[in-house]
């Protein structure tokens, strides 16, 4: 089983923790794991900006680089859903793409569906309190959670997943999935909107008592990170692949 | 009016500029949501409640044609005159031209977005009739002169100080009494004389079935009922895409429409209209406006299931912190973000990018239209125009480029890493990603790909050494 | 062309692809074990109440023990009701007591379609609104109450469930919009 690393572009130029915390922790669960140097942006900018071509092309670089592997793993619930949901908007006539689409995962999926994690690697021992940030397209498109809009039975990967580390205690925040306003260019194009509807969510957080905000997207860790150093807040978000090989608390 | 002029971030900016009050409209809407969610849960079926409504929708726009000369004939059967309109200035003209047939002073009218959309209002003005909004909302709105700010709930953007304040100038109620109990009975008892000495009602249409050529309207207040109960006259005013094929239908979508849009189980009034009172006329209008070309679009035509319940609104994070007024169109919300680039993209393009994407409208519609997805297609529709701003249009041709030519993008990630920590912060904090208050990310000193490459190096050295 | 004709055109150029009517009676919704009490405990958040008429009570001691005082009063139940020549003359009635055919328990609302009624002015110029409803005129939901329902009153009929309310002032709830200011459901 060979693995193709999916490193989403701004991960990798400013959040490469994340990307070798979810490297180690694959090969340290015994997967042969390479990261192909060609891959760029899946194009997702592009396709929320209404640039049809840049996304098209975006989505035949990103299937030409990835289509060679058993499996494509990344540490991003958008990106990934990008790839899996809306390439169809630009190369649904693409075999090499629908045999490739069913084989990306989001790296929690992943560890979950196909390696049926049962334990960590290592022990990890994480005594803090930790807040779940869900972020949008992992709860609406990949259906990481149940959404609170749907009348379902309740779920959630994340708490899942954390039930595998010793002394972390999850917590919700009031209005449990709300949006933390990153939004892609979103953030740019509505800079005070964005930052206002952060500004909600990281108190929200923050009223749980927990020390960490924890997700699996970093662009919405980014955001409100970027909102809680701004205001010297003593929260921290927290990538949840850092927890899982047992470094978090060291970032 | 509305002003439609309007640009969602610069007019959000402003809104958000008292925060307290952006709070408190967050909050107030927020419980609508709730109260929403409350009512859902307490069905076990509503999940299936939802794709009956969707696929009835479906059904019902796949043959409207069929459908509407179906709900005709049968309205023309129950002695009700039925009109057509293919536009905003056609619909205006049939209603002057009924009223002023009978000589009608005054009109009372219950609530309707269409007539919001045709301009109806200042229309009939012109012409010296006098029009009474009579929703209590609408009223209030009416009276300040001001479109509404939501659809369910016209005057949501307001605080009971300024209502009383506007009571107390219109209506001459008590300076100082901000009782909605009491303001709400000032505004009865008004409109009471109002409806009693109006010579026509005028109403929107929830639902019209083509089985039976009859419509339904809903409201809590009563105040469509008193309008078509007294004067001799009733004109509804319906959209071509309200039809629903059979009576039995309103066993599905009344069972959603008050849960989704204000979180009670039924409105008041659910009532049927088939026939005027007793020596009264009925006319309907059915108005098309666009919406025949919304039809034939694949990538939006599915906006036509609307029921308008407004839940996407009280569910958008994005709508609830910037009000109805930031938003060009007369329908504002992720639901008006579709429609609006749909009638006229120059105008309202701002309104598809009012929006992080995040979903949720689509989870809560009634009728499941994917109005997240609808709204980065208008962005399709943008781009390819031309609308967007030139320099972020420039910013994403240069990222189509780098997309394609992966060591110019890392040569550029590279750039940025070493740069921003040497820009004074006094030259960064005016940019979009920090104006508002948000600190840049810290910069790594190697991008996982350079880190990757070193590790990949030094295990090849260390197997060389083996 | 005509208007009509041309929208007709238009509409049929533009339909979306086809698409089945679904069977609304498959999904099984939900059933309630007392409906009463679902319907009662419904309507007294909605401005409104219901009771279940005692052996040896009548519609009217009910009334009367709830509204001593009440004012002009028109009662549509008996067949020899007063009537007024325009809609208008109702504009005082203080209470009105009417004839409900069927009642929903999943949104405590009651059919009203009265086919001796001329003009239905009065549900929502009056006060004070009882509606009276056979016991076993209950359904579960409004998909069974449709099955059941008639238009019987000049093309008309309403479902109404308890009083005239609006949250249109800061969301704040308040009974007694335009229409009646309470309203009481008696099961006979």
């Amino acid at each position: 089983m060979k693995i193709g690393l999916f490193i989403p572009c701004f991960i990798n130029e400013l959040f490469p923790h994340v990307a070798m915390a979810t490297l180690e922790l694959l090969e340290s669960l015994g997967c042969e794991v390479e990261f192909p140097m060609e891959q760029s942006c899946c194009g997702q900018p592009l396709a929320n900006n209404g640039d049809s071509k840049g996304a098209c092309d975006a989505a035949r670089r990103f299937t030409n680089v990835f289509q060679r592997y058993d499996y494509v793993v990344a540490p991003s619930g958008s990106c990934v859903s990008h790839v899996t949901h809306h390439y169809d908007w630009y190369i649904a006539e693409d075999t090499a793409y629908q045999q490739l689409k069913p084989k990306v995962y989001e790296i929690i999926e992943f560890l979950q569906d196909v390696l049926k994690l049962e334990k960590l690697p290592k022990p990890v021992y994480f005594p803090h309190k930790v807040s779940i940030h869900q972020s949008c397209h992992g709860l609406r498109e990949l259906h990481h959670a149940s959404p609170s809009e749907l009348m379902m039975p309740y779920h959630s990967r994340l708490e899942e997943i954390l039930k595998l580390v010793d002394g972390v205690e999850v917590l919700l925040p009031e209005r449990r999935d709300e949006c933390c306003g990153f939004g892609g260019t979103f953030c740019v194009d509505e800079p005070e909107l964005s930052t206002a509807m952060g500004e909600d969510r990281i108190a929200q957080h923050e009223a749980t008592g927990a020390e960490y905000i924890v997700g699996a997207d970093p662009s919405c860790l980014m955001h409100m990170g970027g909102i809680i150093r701004h205001q010297g807040k003593s929260i921290r978000p927290l990538h949840i692949v850092e927890i899982l090989t047992g470094r978090g608390a060291g970032t | 009016m509305k002003d439609d002029s309007v640009k969602h971030p610069q007019a959000t900016a402003e809104f958000l500029k008292d925060r307290a009050q952006a709070k408190w409209h967050d909050s107030a809407i927020w419980w609508v949501r709730q109260k929403r969610d409350a009512q859902a849960k307490q069905l076990p079926e509503w999940e299936e409640l939802r794709r009956l409504a969707r696929e009835i929708k479906a059904h019902t726009l796949s043959q409207l044609d069929d459908y509407l000369a179906q709900f005709e004939a049968n309205a023309q059967k129950n002695g009700v005159t039925v009109h057509w309109a293919a536009d905003a200035d056609e619909h205006n003209r049939i209603v002057h031209g009924i009223l002023a047939a009978k000589q009608v002073k005054k009109l009372v009218k219950s609530k309707s977005m269409l007539t919001e959309e045709c301009g109806l209002n200042p229309y009939l003005e012109q012409h010296g009739i006098e029009v009474v909004d009579t929703d209590l909302g609408e009223r209030i709105v009416q009276l300040r002169h001001e479109a509404p700010s939501h659809i369910v709930m016209p005057a949501i953007h307001l605080k009971k100080e300024q209502i009383s304040e506007l009571f107390h100038k219109e209506l001459g109620t008590e300076a100082g009494n901000n009782d909605p109990t009491y303001l709400t009975h000032a505004a009865r008892a008004n409109l009471r004389e109002h409806f009693l000495t109006a010579d026509a009602g005028l109403t929107g249409v929830n639902f019209a079935i083509a089985e039976t050529g009859g419509v339904v309207v809903c409201t809590n207040e009563g105040n469509a009922d008193l309008g078509t109960s007294l004067p001799p006259i009733h004109i509804a005013s319906m959209g071509l895409e309200k039809i629903i094929p059979k009576l039995e239908h309103l066993g599905v979508f009344t069972r959603l429409l008050a849960r989704s849009a204000i979180g009670s189980p039924v409105t008041t009034y659910t009532s049927h209209f088939h026939q005027a009172r007793p020596g009264g006329e009925m006319h309907i209008v059915i108005v098309d406006n666009g919406r025949s070309d919304i039809l034939g679009n694949e990538d939006f035509y599915q906006s036509l299931r609307c029921i308008r319940c407004g839940a996407c609104m009280n569910t958008c994070p994005v709508y609830r912190r910037s009000s109805g007024f930031s938003y060009s169109y007369i329908i504002p919300g992720p639901i008006g973000s579709t429609l609006g680039p749909s009638r006229d993209m120059k105008k309202h393009g701002s309104m598809a990018f009012a929006c992080s994407t995040c979903g949720s409208c689509s989870n809560v519609c009634p009728v499941k239209i994917n109005l997240h997805e609808q709204l980065v297609l208008h962005r399709k529709k943008a781009f390819e125009q031309n609308l967007l701003p030139a320099g972020k249009k420039m910013g994403l041709l240069a990222m189509r480029f780098l997309t394609q030519h992966p060591a110019l993008f890392d040569l550029g990630g590279k750039v940025m890493r070493k740069v921003v920590p040497i820009i004074p912060e006094s030259l960064t904090r005016h940019s979009a990603w920090s104006r508002a208050g948000r600190d840049v990310p810290p910069m790594p000193a190697q991008s996982f790909k350079e880190l990757y490459q070193q590790r990949s190096q030094n295990k090849k050295d260390k197997e060389g050494q083996q | 062309m005509s208007a009509r004709d041309n929208i007709l055109a238009r509409i049929r150029q533009n339909r979306p692809a086809a698409s089945a009517l679904p069977d609304m009676h498959a999904v099984p919704f939900i059933r309630y074990d007392n409906q009463f009490e679902a319907f009662a405990t419904l309507i007294r958040n909605l401005g409104g109440d219901a009771v279940q008429l005692q052996d040896g009570q009548s519609v009217s001691d009910v009334v009367a023990a709830r509204w001593p005082d009440a004012g002009r009063t028109i009662d549509l139940t008996v067949a020899q009701h007063e009537e007024v020549d325009d809609p208008h003359a109702w504009h005082d009635v203080d209470l009105a007591i009417v004839p409900g055919q069927l009642a929903v328990a999943e949104n405590a609302t009651v059919w009203v379609s009265h086919p001796d009624n001329r003009f239905r002015s009065i549900y929502f110029l009056t006060q004070k609104l009882v509606l009276v409803v056979p016991r076993d005129a209950m359904v579960d939901t409004m998909r069974d109450a449709y099955a059941r329902i008639r238009l019987a009153e000049h093309g008309f009929g309403a479902f109404i469930s308890g009083s005239s309310r609006t949250a249109d002032i800061e969301q704040s709830l308040v009974m007694g919009a335009h229409g009646a200011m309470a309203a009481l459901v008696i099961f006979v």
